[in-house]
């Protein structure tokens, strides 16, 4: 398959993958599911804006550890403060006086 | 007394001149400068999205009805935007690569209507939201959405700037297949502006 091909393919997969997004995002599941789903679709997006768009893979180690921290990290993030955000409310609470 | 121990013969001596690239070693796509500043948009987003996450862990009721005071469907058309204005830079890239210059131009052109289409969208957004009482009084989801979405609209207006001089440059044959690290330079910094739009969605559309 060509590189153009695969660029195809990868805007296709992220179209798709926004509007079910939203799908998701919609459904009266419960709130900590509701973010696993919604930053795993994130996940995937960036991974393939990575690979795909900005060929990361061809990138200075350096620079591809700091995206890749940057991308896998925004979506744990989603889900840790979703889960925790009692403990962070009391943490940044008794920081911030 | 010392023992010498002499190396085998099969040893080969190191060549001369530069070392050769190590596998997986990379490179850097466009130029350092360019990155600088990427590293620094980076961080700044990441500061404004720690600030997001402490606010919705103070205030959980606001950022859970939030979304619902959001259009989706704007949310939604910037994102396509986006992601189909970033696919016609990589496209442009490649036809760089391969010696097309008209079809590096076209792409280009292409990305940038649809990168214009984000703030055309943002005028109809606002005009609703200012229509339905959401300034800047109404709760801390919406202050929060505004600093976010309003720094990365400055984010996308450097970038369609960028954009407009790049195109210039691609029409008067400035880059060449062996050497157009400004314009993959540029595709850097649209990408990496797009993959933060691609964050700050789900956090206000979907999430809140």
């Amino acid at each position: 398959m060509s590189p153009e091909r695969k660029i195809d393919l990868a805007w296709l997969m992220l179209v798709l993958l926004s509007v079910g997004g939203a799908g998701i995002a919609r459904s009266d599941a419960n709130a900590v599911l509701v973010a696993v789903g919604v930053s795993l679709v994130m996940a995937i997006k960036l991974r393939l804006v990575c690979n795909y768009f900005l060929e990361l893979h061809e990138a200075h180690p350096r620079i591809r550890r700091a995206v890749l921290a940057f991308c896998h990290g925004m979506p744990i993030l989603v889900i840790l403060t979703t889960a925790f955000g009692d403990t962070l409310s009391s943490l940044t609470g008794a920081l911030l006086g | 007394m010392t023992l010498a121990v002499p190396l085998p013969p099969t040893v080969p001596a190191p060549a001369p001149g530069p070392l050769p690239a190590q596998p997986g070693a990379g490179r850097i796509p466009g130029s350092k400068a360019m990155w600088v500043g990427i590293f620094c948009e980076i961080t700044e987003f990441a500061l404004l999205f720690a600030v997001f996450f402490v606010a919705r862990a103070h205030h959980p009721e606001a950022f859970q009805a939030g979304p619902e005071r959001l259009s989706l469907l704007a949310g939604t058309g910037y994102t396509l935007m986006l992601l189909t204005s970033g696919w016609c830079v990589a496209r442009a890239l490649h036809a760089m690569r391969r010696g097309d210059k008209r079809a590096t131009v076209r792409w280009m052109l292409a990305g940038f209507v649809f990168g214009l289409g984000y703030p055309a969208i943002k005028v109809f957004e606002l005009q609703r939201n200012f229509a339905l009482g959401l300034d800047g009084s109404a709760g801390v989801f919406i202050v929060s959405y505004y600093y976010l979405t309003f720094t990365h609209l400055v984010h996308v207006f450097w970038g369609l700037l960028g954009m407009m001089w790049v195109i210039v440059r691609t029409g008067l044959g400035a880059y060449t297949p062996e050497e157009h690290s400004g314009l993959e330079a540029f595709a850097c910094y649209w990408h990496i502006t797009d993959m933060i739009w691609l964050m700050i969605f789900p956090l206000f559309y979907l999430l809140g």
